[in-house]
C-alpha cells in the first residue's frame, strides 16, 4: 500500500434478482452507485474518478460497456478505468480504486461492478465448442466438480459438509434484504434431496444466476476522518493483494492453488496479521459451490490443511461462531458474477463499519474480503478494519 | 498456402442475447413500434434523440419523454457504393436469428445519414433510400418511411426519403 491511507466511506448495492426486468444495465449500475454516494453523503461532483469491473463482455454481448455507462456513473470528463479479471474482477476492481487513492492520484474514487446474467447464459458461454476439441458442455460446475472430489478424497470429508455450507449461507441470506435467494423453508433434507448436477454438487449447493451491481466510495485519510467525525464510521483498508497463475500450468494444485496461498499470505502481511483465524472477525469468501468454503478456508490459511470441513461441521463458520463466513449469504445466495467479488469486499467493509444490519457480526473489528476467478487462477483479497492502519 | 490435407471445420460464433431496455430505451422502442419517435429532455433543455437514459452533465435519470417529428434534416451522410451482403451460412445450418439483421439495410447502394428530426437537438443515425448520391446534401429535408410490420426495433424505420414537396432547409 502507498503512503496515503484509504477509507471506504460509502457502500451501495442493488436488490439482486434472477431478472431485474425493470432496469437497463445503465439503470442497474446507477442504482448501486447512487446508494453508495448517498451512504457517503457525497454528490457526483465530489468524485474524481470511476473504476468499473465486470466479467467478460460476451456475458452480456456489450463490448466495452463502460463507455456507454459514463453518463450513468458520473464519469463524463473524468478518468474512467476498466478492470478485467474474470470472476475475481469485483475484488481486483476495488483494489485498483484503493491503489489510486493510496498512490495519491485521486482523493475520492467511485468503484462499481456489475453483471446482468438474465440477458445471456454465462454458464454455457464458458463452454464454447471449439473445433477438434472434446465439447465439455460442462459450465463452471462441471469444471470445478473434479477439484471438489479431489478435495474430498484428500481430506476424507464426509458428504454432508457441502449440504451444511449451503444451508448456512441460505439462512444467512435471510438477514440480508439485498440477497437474491431468500429461502426461509430450506432444510438439510431439502438440500440433500435436491438434484445432483455435477457429482458431488447438488442443485441447492450451487450459486444462482443473478442480475446485480455493487458500488463503493473510497477516499483518502481526510475523507475517512470526515466521515468518522460526522458519525459515519469508515472501513479502513488495512491490506490488499492480487495474485494469478496460469490455468494449465504443469504440477498446478487446483484444489489449493499457490496463487491463493500467496495472495492470502501477502494480504495478512500487509495488514500486520500473524494469526488470521484468531484476528479476523468476519470473512466474506467467494464460494459459488458449497464445497469451496472448506477448500478456501484451508487455502486462506484460516485453518490447517485438511481441517476446513471440520470448521464447517462444528458450526465455527456460522454467524455466532468463532469465524463467521459469508454472513451476507455469500455467492451461494447472490451471484451477479462481475459484482460478486466486490460484494465480498463491500460486505467485509459493512461488517467493520457496524452497518451489516441483521447479518452483523457483533463488534467486528477486522474483516477479510476474498474473490477468485477463472479456473481458480485469479485471486484478489483485502482486509478492512474499524481502526486506522 | 492452403494445405488440402489439413482438417477443417466451421466455427460459427453466435450467441443468443436478450436486452432489458429499461424505462427510456423501452419507451423509444415502443414508440417506434407505434410509428413515432421520442427523445428525452436533458437538464439543459435539449431534446436528445435517440434518448439518453442519464443526463450527460448532471448524471441524473432523464424522465421527461418528448415526442418529435417524423421529418427532419440531414446533418451528415455517407454513400455506400457496395453494400455488404448477409454472411453465407455453412451448408445445412439454419441461422437461429433473422438473417436480415446481419446484412446491410439494402442490397443496392444507399446512404448512412444523420438526421435531426423536427423538435430534436441531436441527430439520429439511419438510412437514406435514394438512387443517386446527387440527390443528397446536408440540410436536405427528409421524412421517415416506416416499415409496415413493426416490432419495436430501430429497423422499424425502413429509411428516410427526401420530402418532395417541402423546402430544403439550410
Amino acid at each position: 500500500m502507498g503512503a496515503e491511507r484509504v477509507a471506504v466511506v460509502g457502500v451501495g448495492q442493488t436488490k439482486h434478482d434472477a431478472v431485474r426486468g425493470d432496469v437497463s444495465i445503465a439503470g442497474l449500475v446507477h442504482e448501486a452507485a447512487q446508494r453508495a454516494l448517498d451512504d457517503a453523503e457525497l454528490d457526483w461532483a465530489d468524485i474524481d474518478a470511476v473504476v468499473i469491473g465486470k466479467a467478460p463482455d460476451f456475458f452480456e454481448g456489450v463490448m466495452m460497456p463502460e463507455l456507454y455507462l459514463a453518463d450513468a456513473l458520473g464519469a463524463v470528463g473524468k478518468p474512467m478505468f476498466r478492470v478485467h479479471t474474470a470472476g475475481s474482477v469485483g475484488g481486483s476492481t476495488a483494489i485498483v480504486a484503493s491503489d489510486l487513492v493510496a498512490a495519491g492520484i485521486h482523493r475520492r474514487v467511485l468503484t462499481v461492478a456489475f453483471e446482468v446474467q438474465s440477458v445471456s447464459e454465462a454458464m454455457w458461454a464458458l463452454s464454447f465448442p471449439y473445433p477438434f476439441q472434446p465439447p465439455m458442455h460442462a459450465g463452471a460446475g462441471g469444471y470445478f466438480a473434479p477439484h471438489i472430489r479431489s478435495y474430498i478424497r484428500r481430506s476424507g470429508a464426509p458428504d454432508h459438509i457441502g449440504i451444511l455450507v449451503a444451508l448456512k449461507d441460505r439462512r444467512h441470506a435471510l438477514g440480508n434484504p439485498y440477497a437474491h435467494l431468500h429461502e426461509p423453508d430450506i432444510t438439510f433434507e431439502s438440500v440433500r434431496d435436491s438434484i445432483m448436477l455435477w457429482e458431488p454438487i447438488r442443485y441447492s449447493e450451487t450459486c444462482p444466476s443473478s442480475d446485480g451491481a455493487c458500488a463503493m466510495v473510497l477516499t483518502d485519510e481526510a475523507g475517512g476522518d470526515a466521515a468518522a467525525a460526522s458519525g459515519r464510521a469508515p472501513a479502513w483498508v488495512r491490506g490488499t493483494a492480487v495474485r494469478s497463475e496460469p490455468t494449465l500450468a504443469a504440477g498446478r494444485d487446483q484444489v489449493s492453488p499457490l496463487a491463493g496461498r500467496e495472495c492470502a499470505a501477502a494480504v495478512y502481511r500487509e495488514a500486520g496479521i500473524t494469526d488470521p483465524a484468531a484476528e479476523i472477525d468476519a470473512a466474506e469468501i467467494y464460494v459459488p459451490f458449497s464445497w469451496f468454503e472448506p477448500m478456501w478456508l484451508e487455502n486462506l490459511g484460516l485453518c490447517d490443511v485438511g481441517d476446513g470441513w471440520r470448521l464447517v461441521d462444528e458450526g465455527v463458520t456460522q454467524l455466532g461462531g468463532d469465524l463467521p463466513v459469508n454472513c451476507s449469504g455469500g455467492v451461494l445466495s447472490t451471484n451477479p458474477i462481475g459484482a460478486s467479488g466486490m460484494l465480498r469486499f463491500a460486505e467485509a467493509a459493512l461488517q467493520v463499519r457496524g452497518a451489516a444490519g441483521d447479518h452483523q457480526v457483533d463488534g467486528a473489528q477486522l474483516a477479510l474480503g476474498h474473490a477468485y476467478g477463472g479456473g481458480s487462477q485469479f485471486f484478489a483479497m483485502w482486509v478492512v478494519g474499524a481502526a486506522k492502519p | 498456402m492452403t494445405d488440402d490435407t489439413s482438417l477443417r471445420a466451421p466455427l460459427v460464433i453466435e450467441y443468443p442475447f436478450t436486452r432489458t431496455t429499461g424505462p427510456v430505451v423501452g419507451a423509444f422502442l415502443t414508440a417506434l413500434r407505434e410509428g413515432f419517435v421520442v427523445g428525452t429532455r436533458a437538464s439543459d433543455g435539449r431534446v436528445l434523440v435517440p434518448p439518453a437514459e442519464f443526463d450527460p452533465v448532471t448524471n441524473t435519470p432523464l424522465t421527461e419523454v418528448v415526442e418529435v417529428g417524423s421529418e427532419g434534416v440531414i446533418t451528415s451522410w455517407t454513400w455506400v457504393t457496395e453494400p455488404v451482403p448477409a454472411p453465407q451460412r455453412p451448408a445445412g445450418e439454419e441461422p437461429p436469428w433473422d438473417p436480415s439483421v446481419d446484412a446491410q439495410p439494402f442490397d443496392r447502394p444507399f446512404a448512412w445519414v444523420l438526421v435531426r428530426l423536427d423538435g430534436a437537438d441531436t441527430s439520429l443515425l439511419t438510412v437514406a433510400d435514394v438512387e443517386d448520391p446527387a440527390q443528397l446534401h446536408t440540410g436536405l429535408r427528409v421524412r421517415i418511411r416506416w416499415r409496415a410490420e413493426r416490432e419495436g426495433s430501430i429497423r422499424d424505420i425502413e429509411a428516410v426519403e427526401p420530402v418532395v414537396s417541402g423546402e430544403d432547409l439550410p
